[in-house]
Order: C-alpha cells, then sequence, then structure tokens
C-alpha cells in the first residue's frame, strides 16, 4: 500500500504526454480558429463560415453523406452480424471479417480505381446485360460505395458483440410468449443489441464526416467534406486559420454525435482513417 | 381426456448423444406435475420439447389430441418460467409482464388490468414501474410467473425455475406455486433435480434418468416404494441392502430372517432390501432386530442422523431424535411393512401388475 | 432453423465476397502484363521485379515497419506507465477525468490530429521529419494502450499486492514480479494495436511529414493519384501475405487465450 501513496515519477511522460498531445493541439486549434495570420484575434473566421452558403452547404452534404454511410453501412452489417452469432465456428469467421482491415486503406481504395472505371469489372458485368458503361469513378456515389465498404467490418463487429451477448433464452421467452420472428427483433432482439448499433455508428459515423483521401482518390477531387476542406485549407491553400475554424465545427459536430449515441468510444478504432 | 401427451419421443443430438429414449408421457389437466432427475437424465429436453424450443428426433406431441409436433413455440397455448428467468433488461416489471398481450394487441385498458391482476397474484402489488435489475431473486422469479400466468396458458412449464433462489426463499416459493397452481385450476409442469421439491408440491412425479421414464407416481408411492436402485437412491436417503426371498412375505438379509409385506415373487429369488433411515428405530440391544455400532453423528436441528456398522459391515443410516452413545451396541427394530423389497431389473409396469395381484391375492385371505 | 443457418451463411459468403474482391482484384492483376486493371493481358512477374528492384519504395517500406516497432514500442512503455498511476489514482472522479483525456485521442478523426499536431509543431519550431511523425505515431497510439492494459490492472486481485509487500517485496519487485505478470497480455494486445495503428495510418502522417521521410500509406496516396501503376498492386500482393502471416501469428496466440475467456483479445472488442 505504500506504492499508493505517491503515483511516482514513473508516469511524467504520461502526464507530458496529456499535456503536449491532448490539451495542447486543441488549445492551439481552437486559438488559430479565432486568429487571422497576422495572429489578431477576430472573429473573422467564424464570420465566412456561416455567412458564405458554400460553407454550409459544403457541411450539410458531409452531414448527409455520412449519414448515407452510416445507413448502408448499418444496412448490411446487421444481417451479417446476426447470422455469425449463429455460426459454429464464430471466432474464424470474425478473423475473415477483420483480416481486410488489416490491408491498408489506401490499397483497397486504389483497387476501386479499377475496379469502378469505365472499363473496369462493375461496368464490365454490366455490358453483360448490355448495360452501361456507367461513370462510377470520380462521384458521390462511388464515394458513398468505397466508403461503406471501408466501414462494413467497423459495423459488424460491435453489433456481432453486443447479440453475442444476448441471453438466448430471452428470444425463447419472446416466442414463448407469443411473439413472431419479427416481433422478436423489433422487440427484444434490437433493443438489447441497440449498444452495438450505436457504438458502430460512432466508429463510422464520425470519420466519415472527415474522410479526405477518399474523397481525393475516388470522389474526383472535389472538396465535398468537411475533411477535405480542412485538408484543403492546410496543404493547399495555406490558411491555417480558416482550417482551424473548421476543425473546431467538426469537433463540435463529433461531440453533438457522441452525445446521440451514448459516451463511451468505440474500442479498439480510433477514428483512423482521415 | 389427457391435455398433452408424449407419445415415443426420442432425442438425438448431431454429435449422436441420445438424450431421450423412447419417452411416453401423458398429463391430465389441473394437476401439477414434476419431471425429477438428475442432470443429463433427459427432464429439461422434455420440458423444451413440451414448449416448442426443441424438435424431438422422433415421436408425437399432442394436445387435447391434437398434434403440435410442428407448431411453433410463439403457437403453443403453453408458457415457460425460465431457469434464470429471462426477463427482458430493457423493459420494467410492467412491460415484461405485458409483452404477451401487447403483442396480441390487447386494449391498453385490459392490458392495464391484466398485469395488475397477475402481479397482485404473485404478491408484487405496486412493483409495476420497477426496473428487472432493481429487483432480488425471489422477485425476479416471481415477475417471470406473472408475465407467463398472464397470457392464460393452458399450461405452465417450469425449468428448473426455483434453482437459484436461497434455501429459504425455494421453500416460500414452493407453497406459493403450489397455491397459484391451485388457484388458477391449470397444468404445471415443474422440472426440478431437487427431489424434496418435487415430494412437496407434486400430484403427480416422473422419475427420470439416462433420457427414461424410471417411475411415474404419487409422491407417496414413490418414496415408499421405489421400483429401482436409482429411484431409491435418488429420492429420500435409503439403506440398501442384497437380499433373498424365502417366500411370500418372508425376506432374508444380513443374515436374519425377517416378515416383509412383499410377496409374488420366486422362492430363493435375489432382491434388493431397501429401509428409510426414519423407518428405523433405536432400541435396547436385546429387544433390536439387528444390532449394530454406532460410528459418528450429527446433531441437525430436529434430529440426529447417525451412521452405524453392523456385523457383517453393512453401513446403516438412522434417523433418531435422540443421541446414541457411539462404540456401543444399538439394537434396531422396524416394521414388517417397513420393509421394501426390489426385484432386480424389474419396469414399473411388471411392478404394478404384480403389486395388483398380490394385494388381491391378501385381500381374499382375509 | 435449418434452413434460417442456410440463408445465413450464402449471406456473410456474399459479404466476405464484397470484402475481399477489391483485394484480390488487386492481386489478379499484379500478375498482368498490361498497364491496366481492365483486361488481364498476360501472366508476368515483371511487376514484382519491378518492385524488388524499386529501391525507393523498399526502402519506404523497411521505413514503415521500423516507425511502426518503434512508435509501438515507446507508446506501449509510456501507455503502461499511464495505465499504472490512472489504477493507483484515489478518486475515481480522477480516474474519470484520466480517462476522459486519454481517450480524447481515439475519437478525433484524424484530419484534426493531424491538422493540430501540424499546428504544434510549427509553433515549437520542429522540423518535420521522421521525428515528427515518429512522435505523432506515439502520442496516437498511447490511448489504446492505456486501454487495452488498464483492464488487466482493474481485473487483478490486488490482495496480490499486499500479499506480496506482506512477504517482504519492495515497490519495485512488486512491479516487476506482480503487476507486469498481471498485465502481459494487455500489454501485448497494446503493442499489437499501437503497431497497426502505425500501419494503417495515412492522414496523420499526411499532415506531419516533411520532404525527407515518407510512410507507404503517404507513398501509395501520391501513386495513386497519378493514376494506375501495376507495380503497386505486386506490393498489394507483398502486403496481403505479410499480413496473413501476422494474422495467423495472432489467431494462434489469441485461440489459446479465447478457450479460457471466450473471446478474441482487445483487437475485436
Amino acid at each position: 500500500m505504500k506504492n499508493k501513496r505517491h503515483p511516482g515519477l514513473f508516469a511524467i511522460p504520461y502526464v507530458l504526454w496529456i499535456a503536449f498531445f491532448v490539451i495542447l493541439p486543441i488549445l492551439l486549434i481552437v486559438w488559430y480558429s479565432f486568429t487571422n495570420t497576422n495572429q489578431h484575434l477576430t472573429l473573422q473566421n467564424y464570420h465566412t463560415f456561416f455567412a458564405n452558403g458554400t460553407f454550409l452547404r459544403m457541411s450539410l452534404n458531409s452531414f448527409w453523406y455520412a449519414f448515407l454511410i452510416t445507413l448502408a453501412t448499418l444496412l448490411i452489417s446487421y444481417p451479417a452480424a446476426y447470422f455469425l452469432t449463429k455460426l459454429k465456428k464464430q471466432q474464424f469467421w470474425l478473423l475473415l471479417i477483420i483480416l481486410p482491415t488489416w490491408i491498408n486503406l489506401l490499397l483497397k481504395a486504389y483497387a476501386f480505381i479499377g475496379i469502378l472505371g469505365r472499363q473496369g469489372l462493375v461496368n464490365q458485368f454490366l455490358q453483360l446485360f448490355g448495360l452501361g458503361p456507367v461513370n462510377m469513378l470520380f462521384t458521390n456515389f462511388g464515394f458513398l460505395l468505397v466508403a461503406t465498404y471501408i466501414e462494413i467490418p467497423f459495423m459488424i463487429l460491435p453489433i456481432y458483440n453486443a447479440i453475442v451477448a444476448i441471453d438466448p433464452a430471452l428470444i425463447q421467452a419472446s416466442e414463448d410468449l407469443g411473439a413472431s420472428k419479427w416481433q422478436t427483433f423489433r422487440f427484444v432482439l434490437w433493443p438489447l443489441s441497440r449498444a452495438g448499433v450505436e457504438s458502430g455508428i460512432q466508429a463510422i459515423f464520425i470519420p466519415s464526416l472527415s474522410l479526405f483521401m477518399l474523397t481525393r482518390l475516388i470522389g474526383g477531387n472535389r472538396v465535398i467534406t468537411l475533411g477535405t476542406a480542412i485538408e484543403e485549407y492546410f496543404m493547399t491553400t495555406m490558411n491555417w486559420n480558416m482550417g482551424a475554424t473548421i476543425g473546431v465545427i467538426l469537433i463540435v459536430m463529433m461531440i453533438l454525435v457522441m452525445l446521440l449515441t451514448g459516451n463511451k468510444p468505440a474500442h479498439g478504432r480510433r477514428m483512423h482513417h482521415e | 381426456m389427457n391435455i398433452i401427451e408424449l407419445k415415443h419421443v426420442t432425442k438425438r443430438y448431431d454429435d449422436g448423444f441420445v438424450a431421450l429414449h423412447d419417452i411416453n408421457l401423458a398429463l391430465e389437466p389441473g394437476k401439477f406435475y414434476s419431471l425429477l432427475g438428475p442432470s443429463g437424465s433427459g427432464k429439461t429436453t422434455i420440458l423444451r420439447i413440451i414448449a416448442g424450443f426443441t424438435q424431438p428426433t422422433a415421436g408425437e406431441i399432442s394436445f387435447n389430441g391434437q398434434d403440435l409436433t410442428q407448431t411453433d413455440a410463439a403457437k403453443r397455448p403453453f408458457n415457460t418460467v425460465f431457469q434464470n428467468y429471462a426477463l427482458f433488461p430493457h423493459l420494467n416489471v410492467f412491460e415484461n409482464v405485458a409483452f404477451g398481450l401487447r403483442l396480441k394487441q390487447v386494449k391498453a385498458k385490459d392490458v392495464q388490468a391484466a398485469v395488475k391482476a397477475a402481479l397482485h397474484l404473485v404478491r408484487l402489488d405496486h412493483y409495476d414501474s420497477r426496473e428487472i435489475s432493481a429487483l432480488s431473486g425471489g422477485q425476479q422469479q416471481r415477475v417471470a410467473i406473472a408475465r407467463a400466468i398472464v397470457n392464460q396458458p393452458q399450461v405452465l412449464l417450469l425449468d428448473e425455475s426455483l434453482s437459484a433462489l436461497d434455501k429459504r426463499l425455494r421453500k416460500e416459493m414452493q407453497f406459493e406455486l403450489r397455491a397459484i397452481q391451485k388457484k388458477l385450476g391449470i397444468t404445471f409442469v415443474f422440472v426440478t433435480h431437487d427431489q424434496e421439491e418435487a415430494l412437496s408440491m407434486s400430484d403427480t412425479i416422473f422419475v427420470l434418468n439416462d433420457g427414461e421414464v424410471q417411475q411415474v407416481g404419487s409422491p407417496v408411492d414413490i418414496y415408499d416404494e421405489p421400483v429401482n436402485d436409482f429411484v431409491a437412491r435418488f429420492i429420500g436417503d435409503s439403506n440398501i441392502l442384497p437380499g433373498r426371498m424365502l417366500g411370500d412375505f418372508e425376506v432374508e438379509f444380513a443374515n436374519r430372517r425377517f416378515k416383509c409385506a412383499d410377496a409374488g415373487m420366486g422362492m430363493n429369488e435375489k432382491v434388493e432390501i431397501v429401509l428409510r433411515p426414519e423407518d428405523l428405530t433405536v432400541v435396547v440391544p436385546e429387544q433390536g432386530k439387528l444390532v449394530v455400532r454406532a460410528q459418528t453423528q450429527l446433531f441437525l436441528g430436529d434430529h440426529f442422523e447417525i451412521k452405524a456398522v453392523d456385523t457383517e459391515q453393512h453401513e446403516w443410516l438412522i434417523r433418531a431424535t435422540n443421541s446414541v452413545d457411539l462404540n456401543e451396541p444399538l439394537g434396531l427394530s422396524f416394521k414388517p411393512e417397513d420393509i421394501h423389497v426390489m426385484r432386480l431389473n424389474e419396469s414399473q409396469a411388471e411392478f404394478d401388475a404384480r403389486l395388483e395381484q398380490y394385494e388381491g391375492a391378501s385381500e381374499d385371505e382375509k | 432453423m435449418n434452413k434460417h443457418t442456410w440463408l445465413g451463411k450464402i449471406y456473410l459468403w456474399l459479404v466476405l465476397i464484397l470484402l475481399y474482391l477489391p483485394i484480390g482484384y488487386l492481386i489478379f492483376y499484379s500478375f498482368s502484363s498490361g498497364r491496366n486493371m481492365n483486361h488481364f493481358k498476360q501472366f508476368t512477374w515483371l511487376h514484382y521485379q519491378t518492385l524488388f528492384q524499386d529501391n525507393r519504395l523498399l526502402a519506404i517500406f523497411l521505413q514503415t515497419i521500423l516507425l511502426a516497432l518503434l512508435s509501438g514500442l515507446i507508446a506501449t512503455a509510456i501507455g503502461t506507465t499511464g495505465a499504472v498511476m490512472i489504477d493507483r489514482l484515489q478518486q475515481k472522479r480522477q480516474q474519470k477525468v484520466f480517462l476522459a483525456l486519454n481517450n480524447v485521442l481515439m475519437v478525433s478523426p484524424d484530419v484534426i490530429i493531424g491538422a493540430s499536431f501540424l499546428i504544434f509543431f510549427t509553433a515549437l519550431g520542429i522540423q518535420l521529419n521522421f521525428g515528427s511523425v515518429l512522435i505523432s505515431h506515439v502520442a496516437f497510439s498511447i490511448p489504446i494502450v492505456v486501454l487495452m492494459v488498464l483492464p488487466k490492472l482493474k481485473e487483478m486481485d490486488h490482495t496480490l499486492v499486499d500479499a506480496a509487500s506482506d512477504l517482504g517485496a519492495s515497490p519495485r519487485q512488486i512491479f516487476s514480479r506482480i503487476l507486469i505478470p498481471a498485465m502481459m497480455p494487455g500489454i501485448a494486445a497494446g503493442f499489437f494495436m499501437a503497431l497497426t495503428y502505425s500501419l494503417d495510418d495515412f492522414a496523420v502522417t499526411f499532415f506531419v511529414t516533411g520532404n525527407g521521410f515518407t510512410t507507404l500509406s503517404v507513398e501509395i496516396y501520391s501513386r495513386a493519384r497519378q493514376g494506375i501503376d501495376l507495380e503497386i498492386n505486386a506490393l498489394s500482393t507483398i502486403i496481403f501475405l505479410f499480413v496473413l502471416v501476422l494474422v495467423f501469428i495472432y489467431y494462434l496466440l489469441t485461440t489459446r487465450r479465447f478457450k479460457k475467456n471466450g473471446k478474441i483479445g482487445g483487437v475485436i472488442k
């Protein structure tokens, strides 16, 4: 118990990390958002953001795309997660589902440049039915498709974990009380797996707001999400203050989403890519 | 008319394990049945087959004469009280109980009334808005019962429903369950591994082992007349000794001859003798039919449990109201009708037939 | 129920095919002698030959792995001490505050992390090169290590510590003989996660790297923006094989573990 009294010197690097890499960067980004290029305090950036229709439209767009990506991912992933819980070698199947997430995201995005191209796999397939060629690469649809593809495993896992934790007797109890399959899903399975769905949404919605490399590679180099805008201001136009402002807006949106979906961060996945 | 019948039901799992062999059961309306057996005896499998959660490999189950084998659990007029209650954690007490009614789109007013009545029956009158996690085990048990009976099932199935409760609560719930069953007048099928529970509540007990029904009967029948070694050992404590019939109403064991109440067996037939510990009376050695020496005794509050050995080194279990001196000779006395004779490998049908035959005979003698 | 599981299996197979389609597509065309991913011309090893003669790309590959190992090790060390510190805090409230701060980088989008670190390095006048990238990777890997190690400390029977000091162990001995073994599964999982974070990262590196240093992700990005280059396909095959081996090792390690607790460790949860 002696060692409990003083937390000790060993944790100094960790505390320094919190100070310099957690707190300070937030302060810096907020500071930048309230200053102009001459380091003078100003609300000009926020004024630009809210007075200018382009920014608001882009935010709305960004939100709308993130919503569509999340919805599509959920619709595909929920049945997959449910069926997974019915299998015998669940751990093996899970591994098969996770494995693609360990292949670098950039490589998978790059593959879609080929698959979605005018003479790529999808169009070759469509031509079998006398359709196409359809332009998918460098369209918003292409962006949505690839983003959904990327996010599917991150939705399956939390939902799987939630469903697998449900006592099978509860499903039987529901049937015993006269519930049809649909009623059992609606009144028992869905409410009891909601936590998993929520952490899946959290793990997907926020990164989807900020995707920038996918919009660059697949979405046709246009600034259609908040993430792309931030990248644009930091790396191309070099107006860090405006970039920081959009960043602060993004952080606020992120906090809103987290409040809506419960406050537990989705484990095992830093909101990576972008 | 039987409300439920199982005919030649067999259950074999994919891995080849046979959980049930050719089970035949007939349940009458309005009675309290227990399926009693050790774990792995198949009792829960029978319950699940009745409920519709498990499909039998062969055989059929009927309800009021109608074949139910292919009917979904949801459509059977039975409800189940699960082992760990399986209460929905996302719903409060009221909504748990109302679940089945809401599915049937019963009017809100009627749901209210029915749930109130069901909660009243299980003595949880003001608990409607409690969360499940805020209830004790005994209260959860009552909610589970209310949730099942509110749907007015024809048969209530209870799967080891009291096993998660502590001993005192369990006793209390035994009385209550029996009272609820009497009040509702519906059939209860109760699965348990606890013989005391089965004996105290049931009209009829099915004793199961290794996927087969060993014996069916009233608690008294099963306690007093176990058909075989398994039933005798599983129900209550027993002193079981090898013996030999010397003729009708006379048996030899522990190297002595005794008068007994059994007949209808062959001369010199090898049998097993069951003597219940509470039927043995401790007397002075001179008056005893047998003489033993006590080795250990435990005080259990209302009686002493004594372990003793006779001259043949057979161990005897005795229940006595007074303590005895250890390592001193003790006499044991018992009445002829306390001696229960079991034939080796006799089935219940054979046992019943023999009983009928010689009971008829002895009445004629009078 | 049987019909049900069949439908389910077919559905899962479709999802799996979808998940693996792009990867298979890349690998397939890595053997094509053509110049695009539309028509397979002839089988060739040519792109692999180009790849293995591309010293720049090979150097980047090695740098990326070195970066991952180094940042993983440092992050694991700092994160483990952080977990011990949080575990020792006396008040629940203090623990909560530290955990919340710990998780900030877990939930922040990468663009934000990248942009704020860029501001940070510029403000402190730190050169953008290998050093800045390494520091960033350490920084964003620390929280996951803490989250992997902390549950092991919470699960640990704390009377063990009392027992050890009762038997005369010094604080240092308690740390090395009681705490470290108890934390070991969490430390291993944390290190593994830190590795994958580092290998997987694109956005943060993209922001904080300078002229002198680049990682595989950034390199692929800049090449992919110029169009299709089947050398990248060849690289994909190599990376896929590399990941397969890693996953296989990981599977062997965790199947031993999840037999005990019924779940694949950290990565999935």
